[in-house]
C-alpha cells in the first residue's frame, strides 16, 4: 500500500488506464525496462511515440483528401502506424488501426475515413491521459523503498 | 582438423604417453549454461547467456530501436544499433565482425532484412553470424522463407522480454550443437 498520497493518486491513475483500455501489457513490457539508469524511459519512449506518428498522421491525411484512394499506400501508412502503436501498448489506438487496415484490404473509403477519425480521437485521448500521468509521476518522485519502522 | 597425433613408446614398447594436436580457429566464445532440470517458465533471463553477447541491432523505426535496444540490453547483451540494410552490411564487414547475432528488422525501406539476410549467408557461413529476424507479420510463408535464407530465428512484434529472450536461447543452443 503506498503510503506516499501521490504515489498513491499515481497507482490510481495507471491502474484507470488499464482498466479503460488505454494501454496494454506492452506499457508493462516498457515500465519494466525502466531502471535507475532510465528512470524516465516510458517517458522518453511515449514521447518519441507521438514525435515520430505525427508524421505518419499527417501522410494518412493527406492521403485521404486525394480521390481516388490509394488503398495500398493507406494501408502501408497504418501498417507502419500500428506497429508504433503496438509497441507502446496503445491498446484503443491500435485495435482502430486494425480495423482501418481492414477497411483498405475491403477498399471500403466510408470506413476509412470514419476510422481514420476515431483513431484520431484515441490518440488524442492517450496524449493527454499520459501527459497528465507523466507529470504527476515526475512530481510524485523516484519510489522509495519500503522500509520497516525500527 | 589439419592435426597430429604421435605415440611416445617406452622401452617395453608399449604406449608410454600420446599427443595430440588440433588445430581451431579462435572464435569469440558464446558460453552456454545448460540447465539440466529444464527451463524454468518464470525465469526467462538467465544472464550467464546474454552477458557479453555482442549483437548488432538493425531497424529503421526509431521508436522500436529504442525498445529492442533496452530489452536487450536488460538482457545483458552488448549492443550496437544501426538504421538501415546497408548499414548492417557495412558493420558486419566481409572479414570476421565482433558480432555473434544480428536481430534484423524484416520490414525496412531500400534494402529489407530478407536481401541483407540473403548477402550476409553469401559471404559468410551458415552460422556465423547468427541471425535473428523481427516482424510484426510472422506467418507460415514467413518463417519459411526465412529458413531457406539461412535466418536462424524469428521474433514476431511488439516484441517482449520473454519473447526475444525464449528464441534466443534457441538460436543459441542449436548453434552450439552444429
Amino acid at each position: 500500500m503506498e503510503r506516499n498520497p501521490m504515489r498513491r493518486q499515481l497507482a490510481i491513475m495507471r491502474q484507470s488506464l488499464f482498466d479503460q483500455g488505454h494501454v496494454d501489457e506492452q506499457f508493462v513490457q516498457l515500465e519494466e525496462l525502466q531502471d535507475d539508469a532510465n528512470p524516465n524511459f516510458v517517458e522518453e519512449v511515449v514521447t518519441l511515440y507521438y514525435r515520430d506518428s505525427a508524421r505518419i498522421i499527417l501522410n494518412i491525411e493527406q492521403a485521404l483528401e486525394r480521390k481516388p484512394f490509394d488503398f495500398r499506400k493507406l494501408d502501408a501508412y497504418m501498417h507502419q502506424f500500428k506497429g508504433s502503436s503496438s509497441s507502446i501498448g496503445a491498446k484503443k489506438v491500435k485495435a482502430e488501426s486494425t480495423l482501418f487496415r481492414e477497411y483498405c484490404k475491403s477498399g471500403n473509403g466510408e470506413g476509412c475515413m470514419r476510422s481514420f477519425q476515431q483513431l484520431k480521437k484515441e490518440y488524442a485521448t492517450l496524449r493527454k491521459k499520459l501527459g497528465t500521468y507523466f507529470q504527476l509521476a515526475r512530481q510524485a518522485g523516484p519510489v522509495e523503498t519500503a522500509s520497516r519502522p525500527k | 582438423m589439419h592435426g597430429n597425433i604421435w605415440v611416445v613408446q617406452n622401452p617395453q614398447g608399449s604406449a608410454q604417453s600420446m599427443a595430440l594436436v588440433i588445430r581451431f580457429q579462435l572464435r569469440p566464445s558464446v558460453s552456454i549454461t545448460i540447465n539440466e532440470l529444464g527451463e524454468s517458465s518464470d525465469q526467462p533471463c538467465s544472464n550467464s547467456l546474454f552477458k557479453g553477447l555482442q549483437v548488432l541491432l538493425a531497424d529503421d523505426d526509431d521508436l522500436n530501436r529504442a525498445v529492442t535496444r533496452k530489452l536487450l540490453e536488460k538482457l545483458g547483451c552488448s549492443v550496437s544499433a544501426v538504421t538501415s540494410g546497408f548499414e548492417c552490411l557495412t558493420s558486419i564487414g566481409p572479414a570476421s565482425s565482433p558480432f555473434q547475432i544480428v536481430i534484423l528488422e524484416l520490414q525496412m525501406p531500400e534494402l529489407d532484412g530478407f536481401e541483407v539476410a540473403m548477402r550476409i549467408r553469401k559471404f559468410r557461413s551458415r552460422n556465423w553470424p547468427l541471425i535473428v529476424a523481427m516482424t510484426a507479420s510472422a506467418d507460415d510463408d514467413t518463417w519459411e522463407r526465412c529458413s531457406q535464407i539461412g535466418i536462424n530465428g524469428v521474433i514476431r512484434k511488439p516484441v517482449l522480454l520473454q519473447g526475444i529472450a525464449i528464441e534466443l536461447r534457441k538460436v543459441l543452443m542449436q548453434a552450439n550443437k552444429v
